[in-house]
């Protein structure tokens, strides 16, 4: 399923969610062990680029 | 889709006094600037203060992550050093990671030896792909690299003008395809 859009925080318009990247290293899994997705084997993040300024964003799966 | 041009930085990968990878990576910006709509700039790793008290994102450069975010592509110059990378290399390159995903990077490796790092390309492509970064299928290869350069690092073997042109040609076709979906494909 698609994620929710995100807006850029500089320039305010949507930005493209173009990859999940698995955080698979255990200092992240050990701070955040219910974020873990037990069938991946880690913490799956969203990354979103602003097709005008570049700027890119990280956050938890949605 | 997007005119702004493609942004190549060149990150020289040892601080050893005396090194032979630096009129390579020289060499290297210059060859990338020559090109149109590609812009660049030099990365020296001595000039960026990472402490080596703890490791990973939480001791960010401030100034290397905006290179980073503004990069469509990487060249890192590497020399081997015992068939590996020098581990100042990859302390920088563990900063960061949002900032490398989905770019294309191509690796120069320097060696004084016949195989022109050959063996320390090999040894980080799989940390390329870790960090998101997206290898292309050309190296460049500085072998007996005491012989390629005078002392004033001037080049002496016309060759590698050619030869990193294919590199540079393969590079900017996949930064510019990554940028292209970067900005415009949605992941599924
Ligand atoms: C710690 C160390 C280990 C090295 N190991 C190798 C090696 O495994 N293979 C090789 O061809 N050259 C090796 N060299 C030589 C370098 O490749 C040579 O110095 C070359 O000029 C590139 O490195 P530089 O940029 O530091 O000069 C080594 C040099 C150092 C300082």
């Amino acid at each position: 399923m698609p994620a929710e859009p995100m807006t850029c925080p500089k320039c305010g318009i949507q930005m493209n969610h173009h990859a999940d990247k698995l955080d698979s290293t255990s200092t992240a899994a050990l701070a955040e062990p219910d974020a873990v997705n037990l069938e991946l084997g880690g913490i799956l993040n969203e990354v979103h680029t602003c097709p005008s300024c570049k700027t890119i964003e990280i956050r938890r799966a949605t | 889709m997007t005119t702004q041009p493609i942004f190549i930085p060149v990150i020289l990968g040892t601080p050893r006094q005396g090194r032979m990878s630096e009129p390579v990576a020289k060499f290297v910006v210059e060859q990338v600037a020559k090109r149109d709509g590609v812009e660049t700039e030099l990365i020296d790793i001595r000039n960026i203060p990472l402490p080596t008290s703890d490791e990973g994102e939480s001791i960010k450069d401030p100034k290397f992550s905006e290179t980073m975010m503004r990069a469509d592509a990487l060249i890192i110059v590497v020399p081997e050093y015992n068939h590996g990378y020098p581990g100042l290399l990859k302390h920088l390159l563990d900063t960061n990671l949002k900032e490398y995903i989905h770019k294309a990077v191509g690796i120069c490796g320097v060696s004084a030896g016949p195989f022109g790092g050959t063996r320390v390309i090999q040894s980080l492509l799989p940390v390329m792909r870790e960090l998101g970064l997206v290898n292309i299928f050309w190296d460049g290869n500085f072998s007996n690299v005491h012989n390629i350069f005078d002392q004033s690092g001037k080049l002496l073997d016309e060759a590698y003008i050619r030869r990193l042109d294919k590199f540079l040609q393969e590079l900017v076709w996949m930064a510019k395809v990554l940028r292209y979906g970067r900005e415009n494909i949605a992941s599924e």
